[in-house]
Formats: C-alpha cells, structure tokens, sequence
C-alpha cells in the first residue's frame, strides 16, 4: 500500500496494525525528505532525537512542537516553490504560526480533506448552512483562522446560506425559505461549535423546525462551551431535540497539519483517516502512554510535504479510547481531545504579573 | 481609596487612615530585644507549624533565622559600629516583594527591622500557600511580641493600582523593589522623597563551576551529595529564583570535562527522579519548546533529555543569551580554566556557585572581574542561602544611615593677629 492508497481507499477502512507499518515506511520517507531539505530539521532532529533515522514504530519517529511554527518559518522547498504561507494565529493569540506550501501539499491537503469530508456526506455536494456571517469572508482585513476554515469548507456544499447577520443573530425567515427549499433531501450545516450552539441551536430550541435530514459538521473546540457545562453529548442531545438533528460530527484539526482532520464517528470519537495517526504522550517522559491514559497528543500525518510538519506534539490533552473498535464501522485509534493543556504559572524571583499591567 | 491589610490587623483600610497609621510609629533601636526575640520566636513558630514543615523553603528561612543566626548577627551589627561612626535607623522602609518566591518577603523585612527600622510590605493579592502560611506565623508573632517590634510592622495588599505606591514611595525613607527589571521601572515611576534610598533587585542570572579533575576524585558518596545539593539549588523555585544556577560550566580537559558532565548530570536526573519533581504539564512543553528554539538560535552540539531534565552544551558561550524558561533545563559549556569565564560574564550576572576550586582561583576571578559581573560567589548548595550581602549589597548597612561623630574637641589656640585664613 502506498499513500495513495491510504489516501483513495475509503476512510477509516485500515486496520491499525497494516496503516502503521505502511505510514511508518511513509513518515520515515518523508522525515528522510525533510532532513534533506530543510537545515533547521536536520539540526533539531540530530540534536533533539540522536540516532532517530531508522525508526521501528510510529512513536519512535521524531516529533517537533507545534508552538515552533510561531517562532520558526520551517520550509523543506525552495522560496520559488512556494504556493502560499497558511497563518492561523491559533487559539492562544499573540503571535500566528506560519506554514510552508507548495502546490503538491495544497493540492494534497484538499483532495485528503475531501476524502474525509465525503465519507460522511456522500460524492455530492449538498445544499449548505453556514453557521456564520457572510462578512466574514467578505471582509479580507479580518482574514483569519476561522475564515479560512470555512473557505475549505464551502466545497462540498451549494446553494450556499449564511444563517447569521452582522451581529452573528440568527436570520429564520431566511431559514425557513432554505429548510422548505431543501430541508427534504439532505443538507448540510457547517459552523464553528461554539456559534452553532449559541447562535443557532439554542434560538431553535422552541421553532419547531424540522433539520432531520440535515448533517451537521462543526470544530473549533470545547473549551467555550465547557464553560458554561456543555459536554459532548448534552450538545448531541439538545440539537436531537431541537431540530431532529442527529447526523453531528465534531472534527478536530489544526492550520499545521491542513486536510489532515479527525472527524466524529457514530460512537462520538475522533478517528484518524487513513493517512494520519494520533500518539499520546507523557508529558514529562514524551513516551507514549497505553490507551486509556491522558497526555499529550501528537498528531501524525503523511501529507506535509513542503514543511516538517508530519509529527507535532500539540498543545492539547487527549486520550486513547481503543484501537480498531467495531461498534461503529471504523478502524484506527478511537480518541478524544481533552482541551488544552492548562496554563502553568512557574515560580520565580520576576513578579511577570506586575511587569504585564504598566 | 481603600486597600486590604493585613497586618497588623486584616481588614480594609483607607489610604489616609494607612498614612496617619505609619506616620504614628517611630523606630527602635538597632537590634533591640524585642526584635531579635520576635526573629527568633517566628523561627520556632515554623519548625513547629505541620503546615509549614512540608515546605523546603519555609524551613530553610526558619534556620536562617534562628537563635544561633541572631546571636551571630548581633556581634556582626555590632563589629560595624565604630567610634566615630554609628548606624542609625533609616526610619520607614517600604518592600516590594516578588509574587512567586515566598520568603523573600520575611527576609527583606527582617534585615529591615533588625536594624531598627519600621517596615510596610505591599503583597500581591495572589498569594501562593507557603505566603499565607508565612502571614499566619508572622501575625501570630508579632501579636505575642514585646514593643517595639509589635507595632513597628504594616503589611498591605493591593493589585497594580499606582495610588498606594505612590503614597507609600512619598513617605518612606527607603524602598526596596524585588522583582525584576520591569517590576524596578513601573515603581521607579513613583517619585520618592529626596533624602531616601532606593535598593532594586533587578534580573539576573546565575550560573555553577565546576573543576572537573577535582570532581574526578570524589568517591560516589560525595558526588551524590554535590549532585544533591544542585538539585536543592535549582529546583526548590523551579529554577526561577535568580540565584539558581542555569548554566553550568565545567573546567578542564575535553575528556575530563564531558565524562564529569555525564556523571553529575544522570545523578541529578536521579535526584529529580527520586525526589519526584513534578513540574506542570505546560511548563514541560515550553521546556521543549525553548530547546528546539534555543537549537535553532544557538550553537547547542549537543541535548540531553532525562525525565524534567533537559542539558544543552553550548560550543561556544560567545553571545550567550540569558533567556529562560525554568523547570530544569540547563545550558552547560567547556572551558580549559575558570579564568576563561571572565570574558563572557556580565552585569546581569549574580551568584556563581562552585565546586573543586582553590581560594586563590575564586578571589583571582573576582579581582579580573573587577565589578563587571557577579555579587556572589558560593560552594553549591547554598545558592538559596539568604545572606545580609546580597546582589552586590551589604543589607545590614544598606538599611542604616551612617551617623559619623567627631568625639575629640580639638584645643583653642590663640587666634594671630594679622589677615583672616581663609577657608
């Protein structure tokens, strides 16, 4: 099997032993590629993992963290190749991350996000609810992560309606003129979590519309709704009563390793595609803990080719649930993301607190 | 305006009811009785308090400050008075403590009261377990204490308001700002009284030596020790105290320097190991994270990665950038001699704490330093060991006015007649 297989092959079909040793060959071809290309890896990789060139499990390959990317303008390209630099200025604020492209990753990151995106919605592009405003994409200055998202999602919908206005309220006439449009067939609604829960399911828990045909993706986190004590399933469970809606994927992805999400299954985990892989690690030790135990997650994937970003330790805690489950038709590591690592405040003789308020 | 007090009393207070409060009390003697006796009785209190006992620091500032350490520095105050010279109260000190190392604020005020002074402490409103622990044993003390150490004591809390530092600066006679280079410039901003003294305690940065052929000779005992109390140097706060070490720098031969370096740094990692240091999750990430920039932007051949221990060997130290992240990290470089250090040492420079060197070699550095860098030069283990001299200070004087006295009436001679001298 090769990465175009992992990558044509319907998602979420791969064993985890067999899509192992196939992106253990893979990742190991690519962090080769890398070291070649790109000085700065090489210098990391000798200097950080001695003796990783030849690794013999998918943990024992080199990983970076992902905060590197803010500080470091990482490229395995030439500056002629470059396509475009992607910058996300991710959840922390302060300063953007910024990431190589050329045309083969771009092209590479659409077509895999396309493989996983129709393993849910089917080969046609459906009728589309955009959980946001339309000024969002209008109004380039404010380009940012969040528009950008959406613009990789805008593909695999038509008709496309932008539910909120400017002031992110809910626009139900609009609505309703789309739902008695296309509400018979399947639709699709996309949005980020925190808006489609305050902005949209929470104003329809009393309008009696019927979005049962609807199949609704959203991402961008929990750590909103955690606040105000919405898990996972009572945010399932609200929308199921609300608006019949039952088909809800969260995925989970981030601007460094693009096209390379993890998407909800019917169990309500995150699933690796075929391409990608999630490890979690200690995060004293960085080795990797047995399923069941929380720490970091490093996420893995065979398409960054014009940056070393194929491993990265991220920032957020996760946890192994099991590996190949049957219960809901998937294969590969069932996990879930846990939110971010919590902020941790050192001790030290700098009193950082006074010197921030001037 | 109202702050929080909370000592003498807790309760609220108006800015103006604080002034008219500090502006009551006078000083008291240099190391009057009652003072000494209250030093001596907070360091009982924290030897007995079970809260207290399970905080390194706690009982390392309880020693410091016991009966033997007061007698001893009675006759040093004492050596310092001379016959035509006497060392007064300066009158009102104001402390600016740091937030996140807990003790700082007892031993600042302590140094402060000892030599007679009346102290207001300002603390941030975040106050970690060991301060509050601190506060409970300090309040107990005073209330039990003879005048004039009872009343000679005020500690505030307040955010980042400017009024009360203002209205402290303008009263006291002197203020001393822990914290760091960006704490020293905000209240810097708040003028103080023409005639008082302002003691600062800027960033700085420190570092360890080791003779390497010197380290060779030690039997396995001692170097578990030596490594023992490295450990106690730089992890007690995270290695964020000023004073711990941060890089380490091993003298000699390139074979002997590496295999002593190998040595000493898998026992510390045993020390870490078994002592179970925990550092947060997120501290260990930006540990990581530091050392791939660091990678990146300095000439670091080497890394080493042990469990909340990670080693970067410099080739060079040349442009060595002072940069931290803290939670065990260490930059380590080889050098032929000690004497090789100077060149790349400077003002931010504070303690540098030592093994395997001779006197000579220590006092040599200092005297080729000249002033340049580094206030402290201390055998490892003691980094964290509080002293009356401290970043260049002696604090026992820097607290005093120095009263000079002419006690000798010179004879009258008869004035010649003729023109006036001049003068």
């Amino acid at each position: 099997m090769t990465l175009d297989d992992l990558i044509q092959q319907p998602q979420y079909s791969v064993p985890q032993a067999e899509k192992e040793a196939v992106l253990l060959a893979e990742l190991t071809r690519l962090g080769q590629r890398h070291r070649e290309r790109s000085p700065e890896y090489a210098r990391l990789v000798r200097i950080l993992f001695p003796g990783s060139a030849d690794p013999h499990n998918l943990a024992e390959i080199p990983y970076l963290p992902v905060a590197l990317f803010k500080d470091h303008l990482l490229s395995s390209i030439p500056e002629s190749e470059v396509f475009k630099i992607l910058q996300s200025s991710g959840t922390t604020g302060q300063t953007p991350s910024r990431v190589v492209l050329d045309r083969e990753t771009a092209q590479l990151q659409t077509l895999a996000l396309s493989r996983i995106m129709t393993s849910v919605l089917g080969p046609n592009r459906l009728p589309m609810i955009l959980v946001e405003t339309a000024d969002l994409i209008r109004d380039r200055r404010q380009f940012n992560a969040r528009a950008a998202g959406l613009l990789g999602m805008l593909n695999f919908g038509r008709n496309h309606f932008y539910a909120l206005d400017t002031n992110l309220e809910l626009l139900l006439p609009q609505l309703k003129d789309f739902l008695h449009r296309f509400g018979g067939g399947p639709f699709l609604v996309f949005g980020f979590t925190f808006l489609v829960w305050t902005r949209f399911c929470q104003p329809l828990v009393d309008a009696g519309l019927d979005l049962s045909n609807g199949i609704l993706i959203h991402s961008g986190g929990w750590k909103k709704l955690q606040e105000q004590a919405v898990s996972a399933s009572y945010f399932r469970a609200a929308l199921r009563e609300a608006m019949g809606l039952t088909r809800v994927y969260n995925f989970y992805g981030m601007v460094e390793q693009v096209g390379s999400v993890f998407l909800e299954g019917d169990d309500g985990y995150l699933y690796p595609p075929n391409f990608a892989d999630v490890i979690v690690r200690d995060p004293y030790t960085f080795e990797e803990v047995p399923p069941g135990q929380t720490g970091v997650l490093e996420v893995l994937s065979a398409l960054p080719r014009s940056y070393p970003g194929h491993c990265l330790l991220t920032e957020d805690l996760g946890v192994v649930h099991a590996v190949d489950p049957s219960a809901c038709g998937r294969f590969g590591k069932a996990f879930s993301v846990l939110g971010r690592i919590p902020k941790a405040e050192l001790r030290g003789c700098s009193d950082v607190i006074a010197a921030k308020v001037s | 305006m109202q702050i929080e007090m909370l000592l003498p009393q807790e309760r609220v207070i108006a800015l103006e009811e604080l002034r008219s409060l500090l502006a009551g009390t006078t000083a008291a003697e240099p190391f009057d009785g009652s003072v000494v006796d209250a030093s001596i009785d907070l360091s009982q209190r924290i030897f007995h308090d079970p809260e207290a006992r399970s905080h390194p620091e706690l009982l390392a500032l309880a020693y410091w400050m016991r009966k033997a350490e007061m007698i001893r520095m009675t006759a040093q105050f004492r050596a310092l008075q001379l016959d035509h010279r006497v060392l007064t109260p300066r009158g009102l000190v104001f402390h600016l403590p740091p937030r996140n190392v807990d003790t700082i604020f007892v031993y600042s005020w302590l140094l402060a009261a000892l030599t007679g002074n009346r102290s207001v402490i300002r603390l941030s409103p975040q106050r970690s377990e060991s301060t509050s622990i601190l506060l409970r044993l300090l309040r107990e003390t005073l209330a039990a204490a003879a005048e004039p150490a009872r009343s000679g004591t005020t500690i505030v809390s307040y955010g980042h308001e400017k009024e009360p530092t203002e209205m402290l600066s303008a009263l006291c006679d002197a203020r001393v700002i822990w914290g760091g280079d960006q704490t020293v410039e905000i209240i810097r901003r708040s003028p103080l009284p023409p005639h008082a003294k302002e003691i600062t305690f800027p960033d700085r940065y420190s570092l360890s030596a080791i003779r390497a052929d010197t380290y060779a000779g030690l039997p396995e005992e001692k170097r578990d020790y030596l490594a023992d109390q490295f450990f106690n140097d730089s992890f007690w706060f995270d290695q964020l105290a000023c004073s711990s070490p941060r890089l380490v720098v091993w003298c000699g031969t390139g074979s002997e320097t590496c295999a002593a370096s190998a040595d000493f740094f898998r026992r510390v990692a045993g020390c870490v190991e078994r002592r179970r240091y925990v550092l947060p999750a997120a501290a260990s990430m930006e540990k990581l994270v530091y050392a791939c920039s660091a990678i990146l932007n300095s000439p670091v051949k080497e890394c080493r990665r042990y469990k909340g221990l990670t080693i970067l060997t410099l080739d060079s130290l040349a442009g060595f950038q002072r940069s931290h992240p803290g939670g065990g990290l260490f930059f380590e470089a080889h050098l032929g001699s000690l004497a090789e250090l100077t060149a790349f040492l400077g003002r931010r420079d504070q303690t540098l704490t030592w093994f395997g060197f001779t006197p000579e070699e220590l006092h040599a550095l200092v005297r080729k330093l000249n002033g340049r860098a580094i206030d402290r030069i201390v055998p490892i283990g003691q980094a964290l060991q509080f002293h009356r001299f401290w970043d260049g200070y002696d604090l026992l004087q820097e607290f005093c006015r120095c009263v000079y006295i002419e006690s000798t009436f010179l004879d009258v001679r008869p004035t010649q007649t003729g023109a006036p001298g001049r003068s």
